[in-house]
């Protein structure tokens, strides 16, 4: 196999960009986002055509029309964003498209026998005939990939596939990468988790603003320099990032004690002070989400008693919650965050505007002020602020959905997995941007999958398992080690 | 790059209009007359074909203001036909309220006479109320919990008039949909004060933003702090309101009732106004001058088909053709090809991220 | 053995995916034998009553299968009554007034069906018209089509419709060493044979073929089924076009139960259709639906008038509201499937291991 090379001179998206993927490989595609790496993906499964330049495999030219074809030519595709039909069988979802006929009708029975028999190899013991809604997201990444695994396909690409499983599941999810890789299947994987991408590629390719920027073997690169070379930026800028400082005297924010609602989080306790950082761990599906949606009323509170300020309120829904200066960005940006159809300048006025009330409208003078405020204040890349929020990228989109709470001037700001899905330098950027409003006075609650940035800015972190708190860490002198004992269970209580 | 895409919308309203102009010049050559407006100094009355469009584009207009704000919402309501039925039911049960005492379809009216104009007004409203309450809270689809309304609808109006077709000649009820105020017909003066009425209250408050809002993303509304089912509410309960001053009018133009004909089809006419006006079926953007202009186009059309001397029936036809173009014109795909060709390098700077 | 039997059983019924259906059954047969306790005396019971079932609604029936699919890929068809009208009135209008051979006649106006079905399928699939608005279209180009040939009812006067329309298979019992036909006198008709076959067809299609399965795919994702490399323009074509082929031939049906062809026929016959497929058990929003849960559909809906003609004292309007009623109740059934307990994500049940 000679490998993949592609060109797109003239197109700035992707400018004259070549990659190569050889037999047996796993080769990581790096870059922030808008870099490129997804238009190459898609230029490579048909869904965007090129402007110029030239796919081969194993030394053909070929010209993929459409995600169809392309599996047919041997390339399949993990996409980012989990691409199933919840409504069909788990093993519909894996076979849809090429069921195997029988005596010209479909048969059913073999399709459920070799999905469940793929699904072993993901260690995955589920009733492959359910609907694939009924289960977790976890799961459902999990099929998408084995439906891609069972192609006979020479190339799979993997966009982001990490970015909903836990520790164990990316585990499986490694071992049946390095069965396939013995295989002689060309692997491209892209993820934002560096750790990942050193333990599972053999050669790294870097994009930044759609040019390439390097091809690295990945035992001759640390992961400092790949950081610098996606990002471009100084290193030191990154990594120095100091916890905010805790103001002695500082007034309690929040004190929670035993709320819950029955079936997703009990028993929950926990105080915040002002200014504090207040990193929430743990595994996917532990109670973090579901937590940060009760404080803010979005799912409604049943069991226990909330203080916000020392004042004990009860918070039925988001509206209650905002009227207590209490502030949410949502874990799923997409369906719980932007208006896709709005201009950047509504989706921020929009939350200041509900707190106002209907008959209180903003002026245009007022949003656009607001809007230009925040666009700068966040660096936020867009040509101004009338364009729609779905043509952004999903960091600014990120950015734009902080600027829509900072704009409440809000005294407790909820932020779940603000950092996941964007490129390492809006991260750092995000990050910073907390600790500086925590500086100011505000109380963060911080959600995240990644234990080094909760380590790196929380000054305290309660770490979830089952939906229980299942424990509680002082930010200072707290290592991964010991977050991870925790969610565990080899370690119980408060060593506060 | 920043009107890429407000001109698309804006573009769908200017086609609403080219669409408009072309169909009326259309009607000019083919009637020279047709643009004629003359004044009668007797009744005080302007009269002309234009009058006339207006005039009787009155109850899809004010329906559609409401069905605007439905179909933004991402929803439709279908009941409104019904409920323009329901209206004119019970205006006409409250005017003859004792028949077998007042036999001959006179003065007679219960009092105060504005019960006759409260009271249907007040059970659409509640009817607008119910449809909201299935949709915001119960989270029914709007299709559905409107067809209930639009098959129980026209029982009701039964029920009110125990299946009789009352009439009635009593003036200060005719004079709703065929007396005149300041030269223009009363029904035009209604609209003209209806649609002011909702683009304040829409644009002059949060409320429209609210609605675009709620109708792109639900959840994400919900989450913002914006009380979806309220706003989801508000919008059909208005769109039930408007749909009883629609069926006022109607049953005072015809000075009876007729409980399975009145707003026969009229949901279609009002969503297909709101379509041609520019706002799209999926939700989001909406703009009631479009729709205003989308209900004088259907309207214009029947006027115009009117005067080939086909019949009323037939009409659907050439509307289909009529609309077909208008909806083939805006649909995306055509709108995207004709941009593209405007700005195929705003295109190409755009593909990056 | 016998403990994973049972299992299977409860596993069966506790899948969102039939509890539909299963619940269409259920309420139908509850209904029906809630007559036959109240009516049983006056020949509720009968094998007639429960035939005539079939035979006074298989047109619905016919369309309803086509209807399904389209429900399924989360589209929607108001045109197919207006379809169906047209196709009686080809039929009349080309037999009676000019004499054609009665099979061209039905098999123009099929061709004619699939050709609309596809015309408003190209608008949805590749224009990205909403389905509403472009079967909307469709059913005013139909109706007004239909005005245009005729605006009188044509009664049908063919030997070989008579024939058609006249072919019953009785029920007969063996008695006194011969066949005789049971009494009251039970049959079935072509119109009813039509219904069961495309039922039948409808379900193989569905459940054993690529294109069935696709056409689930695309009513529960659609960016999903692209991406997963399913035609989903193709699958959305033949869907309309199928659609276009039943309300044809439920055309030819409903011209054979009432022998004629009228502009007017069958209004709102859509809703009729519609609503039969949700009490079925199709969900509106795509990608949940079976034939099976629509033919108990069709049935369940048919036994309200019924019941309302063996009760004798209700007015038939009654059946419209009983109608909207029962959609009411399984659009809530629906919700609380839907989005209640039973389909809520599950934890990762192999998490703990």
């Amino acid at each position: 196999m000679k490998g993949i090379e592609i060109q797109f001179p003239g197109v700035k998206a992707l400018d004259g960009v070549d990659f190569s993927l050889r037999r047996g490989e796993v080769h990581a595609l790096l870059g922030e986002n808008g870099a490129g790496k997804s238009t190459l993906i898609k230029c490579l499964t048909g869904v965007n055509k090129m402007d110029a330049g030239k796919i081969e495999l194993e030394g053909k030219e070929i010209r993929p029309t459409d995600p169809k074809n392309a599996m047919d030519l041997g390339i399949s595709t993990v996409f980012q964003e989990i691409n199933l039909c919840d409504n069909l069988s788990v093993a519909e979802n894996i076979f849809i498209g090429r069921q195997p006929i029988r005596r010209g009708q479909i048969d059913w029975k073999e399709i459920n026998r070799r999905s469940q028999e793929l699904l072993e190899r993901f260690k995955i013991h589920i009733d492959v005939t359910r609907p694939l809604s009924q289960y977790s997201t976890a799961i459902q990444q999990m099929v998408s990939i084995a439906r891609a695994v069972d192609v006979d396909a020479k190339v799979l690409i993997l966009d982001e596939p990490t970015s909903s499983l836990d520790n164990e599941e990316v585990k499986r999810l490694f071992d049946v990468m390095r069965d396939l890789k013995a295989q002689g299947m060309g692997i491209i994987f892209i993820t934002h988790f560096l750790d990942q991408v050193f333990e599972m590629s053999d050669r790294l390719t870097v994009l930044r603003n759609g040019h390439l920027i390097g091809v690295y073997n990945a035992n001759e690169i640390t992961k400092l320099e790949l950081v610098s070379s996606m990002i471009g930026k100084d290193l030191d800028e990154i990594f120095d990032l100091k916890r905010a400082a805790q103001k002695p005297d500082a007034k309690m924010m929040l004190d929670a004690d035993h709320i819950g609602v029955p079936g997703k989080v009990e028993d929950i306790s926990f105080n915040q002070k002002q200014g504090e950082l207040l990193g929430f761990a743990g595994l996917l599906g532990s109670g973090r989400t579901e937590t940060a949606e009760m404080l803010f009323g979005v799912t409604k509170m049943q069991n226990g008693d909330l203080k916000v300020a020392g004042i004990p309120v009860k918070i039925g829904e988001p509206m209650d919650a905002i009227n207590h200066k209490i502030a949410f960005c949502p874990e799923d940006r997409k369906r719980d965050g932007i208006i896709g159809d709005l201009t950047i300048r509504e989706n921020i006025a929009l939350a200041l505007q509900a707190r106002r009330g209907m008959m209180k409208p903003m002026s245009r003078k007022e949003q656009d002020e607001l809007a230009d405020k925040y666009i700068k204040m966040l660096s936020i890349a867009t040509p101004d602020a009338e364009k729609k929020i779905k043509e952004l990228s999903g960091g600014n989109q990120q950015k734009v959905i902080l600027a829509r709470w900072m704009a409440t001037e809000p005294d407790l700001l909820i932020l779940d997995e603000p950092t996941r899905g964007i490129d390492v330098g809006a991260k750092a950027e995000i990050q910073r941007l907390m600790l500086q409003m925590c500086e100011e006075g505000m109380s963060i609650i911080f959600i995240s999958s990644e234990l080094d940035e909760i380590i790196r800015c929380s000054n305290r972190i309660i770490v979830m398992r089952d939906g229980k708190k299942a424990g509680e860490l002082s930010g200072e002198n707290c290592t991964q080690a010991d977050i991870m004992r925790i969610i565990a269970g080899e370690k119980d209580g408060e060593t506060a | 790059m920043k009107k890429s895409k407000e001109s698309i919308f804006k573009s769908k309203l200017a086609w609403a209009v080219v669409a408009e102009l072309l169909i009326l010049l259309v009607a000019g050559i083919l009637e020279p007359n047709f643009f004629h407006i003359e004044y009668n100094a007797t009744t005080g009355m302007f009269y002309g074909s234009l009058i006339d469009i207006v005039n009787r584009s009155a109850e899809i207009t004010i329906i559609a203001m409401g069905m605007t704000m439905v179909i933004a919402l991402g929803g439709t309501d279908i009941s409104v036909g019904a409920l323009v039925a329901v209206a004119g039911a019970f205006a006409l049960k409250l005017l003859r309220w004792d028949v077998t005492l007042y036999p001959t379809p006179g003065d007679y009216t219960i009092k105060p006479f504005i019960l006759v104009i409260l009271v249907p007004l007040l059970i659409c409203t509640a009817m607008g109320l119910f449809n909201g309450v299935l949709i915001g809270k119960f989270k029914l689809q709007p299709i559905i919990a409107t067809l209930i309304l639009m098959v129980a609808g026209r029982g009701i109006a039964q029920i009110a008039t125990n299946g009789k077709q009352f009439t009635t000649g009593y003036t200060p009820f005719r004079f709703i949909g065929q007396g005149s105020m300041f030269g223009l017909p009363f029904p035009i003066v209604i609209t003209i004060v209806v649609c002011a009425a909702v683009m304040i209250f829409v644009r002059k408050t949060a409320f429209g933003t609210f609605v675009e809002s709620v109708g792109v993303n639900p959840n994400a509304s919900r989450v913002t702090g914006l009380k979806s089912d309220k706003i989801i509410m508000i919008v059909y309960t208005l769109t039930g309101f408007l749909s009883g001053v629609a069926g006022l009018i109607y049953s005072s133009r015809i000075s009876s009732c007729d409980s399975n004909n009145a707003g026969v089809n009229y949901e279609m006419d009002a969503i297909l106004a709101v379509v041609l006006g520019g706002t799209s079926m999926t939700g989001g953007k909406f703009s009631l001058v479009g729709t205003i202009i989308g209900s004088l186009i259907i309207r214009t059309i029947t006027t115009l088909v009117y005067y080939f001397g086909i019949t009323s029936e037939s009409i659907m036809a050439f509307k289909a053709v009529i609309i077909l173009i208008v909806i083939v014109i805006q649909s995306e795909p055509v709108g995207k090809w004709l941009a593209t060709r405007q700005a195929r390098r705003q295109k190409v700077g755009e593909l990056r991220g | 053995m016998d403990k994973k039997k049972s299992n299977k059983l409860v596993n069966f019924v506790t899948n969102p995916k039939y509890l539909m259906v299963l619940a269409t059954i259920g309420i139908f047969l509850v209904i029906y034998a809630a007559g036959i306790i109240m009516y049983g005396d006056k020949g509720f019971a009968k094998l007639r009553t429960f035939m005539m079932l079939f035979v006074d609604n298989a047109y619905i029936g016919i369309s309803a299968v086509g209807m399904t699919m389209v429900l399924i890929t989360g589209g929607i068809d108001l045109s197919v009554a207006a379809v169906a009208s047209l196709t009686g009135m080809f039929i009349a209008y080309g037999t009676t007034v000019l004499g054609l051979d009665p099979v061209l006649c039905m098999a123009f106006a099929i061709l004619v069906g699939v050709l609309l079905g596809l015309g408003m399928g190209a608008l949805v699939t590749y224009l990205k018209i909403p389905p509403f608005v472009a079967t909307l279209t469709g059913m005013f180009l139909a109706r007004g089509v239909c005005s245009l040939i005729s605006r009188e009812s044509i009664s049908i006067n063919n030997e070989l419709i008579d024939k058609m329309a006249g072919w019953k298979l009785y029920f007969m019992k063996y008695s006194g060493g011969e066949w005789v036909k049971i009494k009251p006198v039970a049959y079935i008709n072509l119109n009813v044979v039509l219904f069961i076959v495309m039922i039948i067809i409808g379900t193989i299609i569905l459940q054993k073929t690529r294109f069935g399965r696709n056409v689930y795919a695309v009513g529960g994702n659609e960016q999903s089924a692209r991406l997963m490399g399913l035609p989903v323009d193709k699958t959305k074509m033949m869907v309309y076009g199928f659609n276009g082929f039943c309300s044809a031939l439920a055309g030819i049906a409903y011209a054979l139960y009432v022998k004629s062809g009228w502009n007017l026929a069958l209004q709102g016959g859509e809703l009729d259709v519609i609503s039969a497929a949700v009490i079925g058990g199709v969900l509106l929003s795509g990608g949940v639906g079976y034939m099976i849960g629509t033919f108990f559909g069709v049935l369940l809906k048919a036994v309200i008038p019924s019941l309302i003609t063996f009760n004798g004292t209700l007015s038939s309007w009654w059946g419209k509201i009983i109608t909207g009623a029962l959609v009411l109740l399984f659009v809530a059934l629906q919700q609380i499937v839907m989005h209640g307990k039973l389909f809520k994500k599950k934890g990762t049940p192999h998490k703990k291991e």
